[in-house]
């Protein structure tokens, strides 16, 4: 009972870790006041109605519900990413503490090969927790690995669709940008748009 | 002599051999229980939640203190700096945490540094878990093995989201008393071990379907102070992409198998000490606290404890029918001194 309990803290642990691991990710760049901030990531379909005489936008209740929250937080319930970016001294204590559990670890990892092993349900134990987190963690690095295509991908086909009174389903970023006093106080909907070849922006 | 006695005296009974009938009334009692807890809080979770708090919550804590009275030692013996940490933690951990909504008020703080504030109470939870696990096998010889990698671990993941740590600890309460009745079967009702860690396999199960239940249903009406509360509780704020219906049905649920283990399992299967010959008198037989029925026991300090219990369930019910939301607020402010109580005595256990 108490090896299966260690294994399964340990993979729980080492599955947390895999799903917080974003070391590679470079540095957020230094924002300006007026830059907004997306607040909730969506998805949008863009319909052509031939019979109707207003643009008109449907949003779900559910969605709804997602946006009130994600407003009412904006300030304090930031993404995971950006609550460590904002907390340097917090990030600082926790890689110690990582650094030192896992040194901990190799060390009773160490010491222990020195000891008899334990009995053979229990390597069995181990060696299908060890290769539980293994499989579990490949799969997390082949799922992000294979994240799906950018989001301008599908929306590559929107004007052809809306010339043929087809719809259009892609991601969305709710985004909230401070008043502009010498601008419109239209919402605006950018859609991202890529010339074949060169991959600008239109 | 007379402390060799003492420990003598709190000593394990026979593990009884379960007649089939029992058996299957102990099987059938755990599934009934768990498909109506599901259904339940499925089906009606926010009334659920306030109809469990108001008639359990009060009981079960006093359920178990009874439990760690008879868990209790009449003489401390090699245990004392154990028992001594023990509660000298558990006293400074409550009022710390008790205090922090009054410096919530009483101090501006901005958001990070209350989320700091946070991180270091979680962390002294942590490392008074970790000197409990030192003493405790230090006493019985053993190594700590890989129990120091893993609180550190917990911590470092602690100060990189305290509240999610908090809401863990939540989520993760309820199934410490799964773990207390699983170590209460193996010491008393061993024929029962198999079956009842059957049923914690098919819990995961039983989990999902809820999930899959409720993963995709409209967040629940919470426009009502009281229904807020109880969102938040659930940890809505902190996962606001997922549906407040999920959160709410899952932490209901599990409070209910916790309600259930210290309610009606622990206390109907058989006792875990047998205080031999010694009866001090009839109120103290029929409690079965060896810390009470030793003649160098404590009867009246025990008997006190749990009367003034029994006074504080009452008082909590009258409160819940005053204020339900602010008698319910209270109630989860200091009810974190049951959640830090359970430690030593699981640690005791092991």
């Amino acid at each position: 009972m108490k090896l299966i309990l260690i294994t399964i803290c340990f993979a729980t642990l080492t599955l947390t870790a895999i799903s917080f691991a974003n070391a590679d990710i470079r540095a957020p760049k230094p924002t300006t006041p007026t830059q907004g901030k997306v607040v909730l990531h969506t998805g949008l379909e863009i319909a052509p109605d031939l019979k109707a005489y207003e643009a008109r936008l449907q949003i779900p209740q559910s969605e709804l519900q997602n946006l009130r929250a994600a407003l009412d937080g904006i300030d304090s319930n930031r993404t995971f990413a950006a609550s460590i970016a904002h907390s340097s001294s917090r990030t600082v204590i926790a890689g110690v503490l990582l650094f030192l559990s896992v040194s901990f670890a190799s060390v009773w990892l160490a010491r222990s090969g020195k000891h008899p092993v334990p009995s053979s349900r229990g390597k069995k134990f181990m060696v299908i927790g060890l290769v539980l987190v293994a499989v579990i963690g490949a799969a997390t690095i082949i799922t992000r690995g294979n994240a799906g295509p950018p989001g301008y991908y599908r929306w590559k086909n929107l004007p052809k669709s809306l010339s043929e009174g087809r719809s259009t389903v892609g991601g969305l970023d709710i985004e909230i940008v401070p008043d502009d006093p010498n601008s419109s106080k239209n919402m605006r909907l950018i859609i991202p748009l890529r010339k074949e070849g060169n991959g600008a922006e239109e | 002599m007379q402390e060799v006695s003492d420990l003598i005296f709190v000593r394990r009974t026979k593990p009884d051999a379960l007649r089939p009938s029992g058996f299957h009334t102990f099987l059938v009692v755990l599934i009934c229980w768990t498909a109506l807890s599901a259904s339940l809080s499925v089906w009606i979770p926010l009334q659920f939640s306030i109809v469990t708090v108001f008639l359990l919550a009060g009981p079960h804590n006093w359920f178990e203190l009874r439990y760690f009275l008879t868990r209790l030692p009449v003489r401390f013996g090699k245990s004392r700096p154990f028992f001594l940490s023990a509660f000298t933690g558990l006293g400074i951990l409550t009022i710390t945490y008790v205090s922090l909504p009054f410096l919530y008020r009483s101090v501006i703080l901005s958001d990070e540094q209350w989320t700091n504030v946070l991180a270091v109470w979680n962390s002294l939870l942590l490392f008074w878990i970790g000197l409990l696990i030192w003493l405790r096998w230090r006493q019985k010889k053993k190594d700590l093995g890989l129990a120091v990698p893993v609180l550190l671990g917990i911590g470092a993941l602690n100060w990189l989201q305290p509240d999610g740590f908090s809401l863990g600890l939540v989520y993760l309460h309820p199934l410490v008393a799964l773990w207390f009745l699983d170590l209460h079967l193996r010491r008393t009702r061993p024929s029962l071990v198999k079956a009842y860690r059957g049923c914690l396999m098919a819990l995961p199960l039983v989990l999902g379907l809820m999930i899959l239940q409720t993963a995709t249903t409209q967040p629940l009406n919470d426009n009502n102070g009281l229904f807020w509360r109880i969102s938040q509780h659930s940890g809505a704020q902190l996962l606001p992409q997922v549906s407040s219906h999920l959160l709410v049905t899952i932490h209901v649920f599990l409070e209910m198998l916790h309600y259930a283990v210290w309610i009606l399992a622990l206390p109907l299967l058989a006792p875990i000490v047998n205080s031999a010959n010694i009866e001090r008198d009839r109120l103290s037989r029929l409690w079965k606290i060896p810390v009470a029925r030793h003649p160098r026991g404590f009867p009246r300090l025990v008997f006190g404890m749990l009367s003034i219990g029994a006074l504080l369930v009452i008082g909590l019910w009258v409160g819940f029918t005053y204020d339900y939301s602010t008698a319910r607020d209270i109630y989860f402010t200091l009810a974190i001194a049951h959640v830090l109580a359970e430690a030593p005595f699981l640690l005791r256990m092991l």
